[in-house]
């Protein structure tokens, strides 16, 4: 307690005792008659700030939060040395997911108060959230403290030490805390997790006897109650030690539990000195005796036999796959290719899979004509066929791969796999339409299979069906939502978002498609928040051992492909708008608006509407009720529903940063993401961070045909500058330039010797071409280079081709459709060079219509 | 041994829905040479006639449908066998007796109404088809001239098998 208390605080002993209500009030959420309560003391005492902070609170609660917002900064003003009036603004803060500012205010609050358990509690949740271990040592030691007898500040001590990386202070914090322990009911869930971590805890400083020893004493007075977890430590402290043949017991112990946990046959192989993952020489046929040993004990688990496919080569790999392959085939599991795919690295296995299974298409095949009684079921034909078809589109024979599916659908043209997988076919084939039409026919078999029917929207939007796949997703979205893509969003849908704004892309609404990417980048941040919750629960009940494996993945979440894949497409976007501000007034301008965004702006407009009438009603029941509507920030109504302030042209690099920037540490070894690095930051002007990237990117893959780019405009840019940059930072970047690129060779060679190093690929080609422009080559030249992607002997994908013609149409190339019309020759099967009055017919044809579909058109018409 | 390396084929049937109708036209489509009215699905989904109207599935996959549906004339209730078909390639397999079976089975149990009989037609040129009906205790007992407009021959027989008496199947 702060020495004297400031008179402007002191009430009379009436007003003090409706306050000490107040709080009560508060705490029991009777929102209402703490309003009142307020309102009674203002009455007389309208300046007293803790009062004023705790209408405002109240005011938050009942959803009237600018109002609220607005007397608490009224109140701390007034009262600047009240803990109360500090609490209640951290609250707030907390609230709108402002951590640092909240534990400011935490921090100013426990000045004035320094033994508030509940300030000091809700600083260390925060301290975790911020990752701020050094002073959350602090705070819990403090909370410790004050409260010794309460187990989970003992604990919240060793979390802290833990998570700080003090591993031996936990470790002596537990053995205090243990040595205290009294009366331990039995099965004690929470001691038995405490035991538990602190056998993880010595685990990791590699005292194994002593982890070892507590393992034991424990799980045999039933202590510990996890069986599954006291069988695991053992086994891998067992191995540890090097006490082998007491570990393979009970590695097959477990093995024996769940026979197709991967993770526990890697336990039992690596304990006898075999890396599952790299088999080699003597240990291979070791492996494989066990791996046998192992199928026929569990002739139910499918692990062992699919561990052997990794681990068997030649003439042993033959005799097992074939088994397997049938085995799979005969009980028709769909998934059996993908299961398999993975061995296709290995060229020999790749061959000997297609031979078996072409044998068993063979022998089936000629069965098909003898008495159906001897034969095989008919089903085993139709899954060899669905397996060949995959297996051909995997090694890019897709037109073969097409037949076996037609063969397959006049067998059973009701199997939706099929149709599927001819969907993804056709796709590969560079006919979106025809993808999505055959994923339609799959849809349309079977109408309340969710699964068939996101493929199908997603198919759409491939194909640039925005609104036909927006109709599809509204069948399996709540009914309520104000549109299928704003429930999508809400339930997190990644694959909506993703797919939903690279569509956006492809079309050239760049606005809608950063609002996509700035919703899948909200999704990670709320993910983020979620965790806050946990730094209380865990350490409440005592769920230790998850919750250490919590921190850490939060702390890589962003590593997460789906958020990687929105940074970069958003970065290139952002990139695309600083570079050419017409190509934002273009896609923003509202003449240019593609229907796509009509709609948005027309729905968005409907979805404000009701936003509206929902709080006008809200707020006048709001103020009629008690209802809590919490301290979280309600998501704002959206006044920007096509993304025209995302397309600014000004601030359009600090956001393409504010996406990258978690990635510089998270995703170092992907260098698509070192060059998006570089794309922005070379345009901020920040030289150093550009030059470190290509370093990094050049180490991951030299001669990557994007960083081949990249390499030749850095130097561009730099000698461009008008002046060599000050000192040190002049220094670094001409040393980085002169590690970049070779000093002794013009650009123009360095060029050309790249492309003679990769003339086969199509990538490299489209590179020096794009080099060729940057260094002002007379266009016919540029022209003549791009156009060698079209020689026989490159290989040339559709997607590359694409981006040839987009090139040629970016540099005003008058042979552009030259391209266009060889390419459309040269992927007969393609629709993506097709011209736009072509593609009008195709987009009709991409859906099934039903006699049902049709009798009500024309009863329409 | 062998029985273990190819395990029992599964045999399944599932009620129709407006779901799995797509189902049901696509095998319509490739099973038989008429196309079916919109009058035709909208029929088989009537909730009496569920029992009486199913996909027939093979190792969980759709193979066949069959369809029939309630008349009732002057009090008495028959069931018409409107379809039946099986995929070619899983036929000769007893899908087909397993389906006539399990829709006579459900007529015999069905109390409102009362079933009196089930009857269809069979092209008059299709004896296979005259010979598998009789098996499961059809008799014919008559002769529709001119039942088909646009197949030859046009005539068909009528056979019925009748629900509730004395007959069994043999």
């Amino acid at each position: 307690m702060a020495p004297s208390v400031p008179s402007k605080r002191v009430l009379p002993s009436k007003e003090s005792g409706l306050f000490k209500e107040l709080l009560n009030l508060y705490e029991s959420r009777q929102l209402k008659k703490g309003q009142k309560t307020a309102d009674q003391i203002l009455k007389k005492f309208p300046e007293h700030g803790e009062t004023l902070c705790m209408k405002g609170l109240i005011l938050t609660h009942m959803g009237r939060r600018e109002e609220g917002i607005e007397l608490v900064k009224k109140g701390v003003r007034l009262d600047l040395t009240s803990h109360i009036a500090w609490h209640v603004f951290g609250l707030i803060q907390k609230g709108e997911k402002n951590y640092e500012e909240a534990l400011k205010s935490y921090t100013q609050a426990l000045r004035f108060d320094k033994e508030n358990m509940n300030i000091l509690r809700d600083a260390a949740h925060l301290q975790t959230q911020l990752r701020l271990f050094d002073g959350l040592v602090e705070t819990r030691h403090t909370l410790l403290k004050l409260r010794p007898n309460l187990r989970q500040n003992w604990i919240g001590l060793a979390v802290a030490y833990h998570l700080n990386g003090s591993l031996k202070d936990a470790k002596q914090v537990l053995e205090h805390y243990e040595s205290t322990l009294k009366n331990i009911p039995d099965y004690d869930v929470e001691h038995s997790e405490v035991l538990l971590y602190h056998i993880r805890l010595l685990e990791e400083l590699g005292e194994y006897p002593k982890a070892l020893g507590l393992l034991d004493v424990n799980a045999k007075s039933r202590a510990i109650i996890d069986r599954t977890a006291i069988m695991e430590f053992r086994a891998r402290l067992l191995s540890k030690l090097g006490d082998h043949d007491e570990a393979e017991n009970t590695w097959q112990a477990l093995i024996e539990q769940n026979p197709d946990s991967y993770e526990y046959y890697k336990g039992f192989f690596s304990n006898r000195g075999i890396d599952l993952e790299n088999v080699t020489g003597d240990a291979r046929q070791k492996a494989l005796q066990y791996l046998r040993d192992f199928s026929s004990q569990l002739p139910r688990a499918a692990a062992p036999r699919r561990l052997a496919l990794d681990v068997a080569d030649g003439d042993d790999f033959k005799t097992l796959a074939e088994p397997y392959l049938t085995s799979g085939l005969d009980k028709g599991i769909p998934s059996l290719f993908a299961d398999i795919k993975a061995l296709y690295r290995d060229v020999g296995k790749q061959r000997a899979i297609a031979s078996i299974v072409e044998a068993l298409r063979e022998r089936l095949a000629s069965q098909s004509s003898s008495p159906p009684s001897e034969s095989e079921s008919p089903t085993t034909y139709l899954w060899t066929l669905y397996f060949l078809a995959q297996h051909y589109s995997h090694t890019a024979d897709h037109k073969h791969a097409l037949t076996l599916l037609d063969e397959a659908l006049e067998h059973t043209p009701t199997l939706p796999e099929l149709l599927m997988y001819r969907a993804r076919v056709l796709k590969r084939l560079g006919d979106p339409f025809g993808a999505a039409r055959s994923m339609d026919e799959a849809r349309v078999l079977d109408l309340q299979d969710r699964f068939l029917n996101t493929k199908c929207a997603k198919y759409r939007l491939r194909a640039g069906l925005e609104e036909e796949a927006q109709e599809l997703f509204g069948l399996f979205t709540k009914k309520d939502a104000s549109s299928p893509g704003a429930d999508l969003e809400d339930m997190q849908s990644l694959l909506y978002l993703t797919e939903d704004a690279d569509s956006h892309r492809r079309n050239g609404a760049f606005g809608l498609a950063l609002k996509k990417f700035h919703a899948i980048q909200k999704v990670f941040n709320e993910i983020e928040d979620d965790q806050y919750d946990f730094h209380g629960y865990s350490l409440r009940r005592f769920t230790l051992n998850i919750y250490l494996d919590l921190i850490p993945w939060e702390d890589h979440l962003r590593s997460h492909a789906s958020y990687i894949h929105s940074a970069i497409s958003a970065s290139q976007i952002y990139v695309q708008i600083h570079d050419d501000p017409a190509a934002a007034s273009k896609a923003s301008s509202s003449n240019n608006l593609t229907e796509a965004e009509k709609k948005a702006k027309k729905k968005a407009k409907k979805a404000a509407q009701k936003v509206q009438e929902d709080s006008k009603k809200a707020t006048t029941q709001s103020t009629s009720t008690n209802e809590d509507k919490g301290l979280d920030l309600t998501p704002a109504k959206d006044d920007d529903p096509t993304g025209t302030k995302l397309l600014e042209h000004a601030t359009a690099l600090d956001r393409a940063w504010k996406l990258l920037s978690p990635l510089v540490s998270l995703a170092q070894e992907n260098i698509d993401v070192q060059i998006a690095i570089y794309d922005v930051a070379v345009r901020r002007s920040k030289l150093l961070e550009a030059a470190k990237a290509l370093r990094y990117a050049k180490s991951l893959d030299a001669e990557h045909p994007e960083l081949h780019i990249r390499l030749i405009d850095f130097h561009k840019r730099v000698s461009s500058l008008p002046q060599v940059p000050p000192a040190p930072i002049g220094s670094v970047i001409n040393a980085a330039l002169a590690e970049l690129l070779p000093e002794e060779v013009s650009l123009e060679t360095f060029n050309s010797q790249y492309l003679q190093r990769h003339s086969t690929s199509g990538k490299a080609v489209l590179a020096s071409a794009n080099v060729l422009h940057k260094l002002g080559t007379p266009i016919a030249e540029v022209e003549s280079a791009a156009f060698g992607a079209l020689n026989p002997e490159v290989s040339l994908s559709i997607q590359t081709a694409v981006d040839i013609l987009a090139f040629l149409q970016s540099i005003g190339s008058s042979r552009a459709d030259e391209f266009r019309t060889t390419c459309n020759a040269k992927y007969e099967l393609s629709t993506v060079f097709k011209l736009p009055s072509e593609l009008a017919e195709l987009r009709r044809v991409a859906f099934v219509v039903t006699e049902e579909d049709k009798t009500k058109q024309e009863e329409a018409s | 041994m062998s029985s273990s390396l190819h395990p029992q084929p599964r045999v399944s049937f599932a009620s129709l829905t407006p779901n799995n109708l797509g189902t049901v036209r696509k095998l319509n489509s490739v099973l038989f040479p008429i196309k079916y009215s919109e009058k035709f699905y909208q029929d088989v989904l009537l909730p009496d006639t569920e029992e009486f109207c199913k996909l027939v599935y093979y190792n969980d996959i759709p193979v066949g449908t069959i369809c029939c549906r309630l008349e009732t004339t002057d009090g008495i209730t028959k069931l018409y066998l409107m379809t039946m078909g099986v995929l070619a390639p899983y036929r000769s397999k007893g899908l087909g007796s397993q389906s006539l079976q399990q829709i006579i089975t459900a007529a015999t149990s069905n109390i409102k109404p009362k079933i009196d009989s089930v009857y269809l037609h069979v092209q008059l040129s299709n004896t296979s088809a005259k010979t598998f009906y009789e098996r499961h205790g059809f008799k014919e007992i008559a002769v529709h001239e001119n039942y088909y407009k646009k197949l030859v021959p046009h005539g068909a027989w009528i056979l019925e098998r009748r629900i509730g008496g004395t007959e069994t199947v043999a």
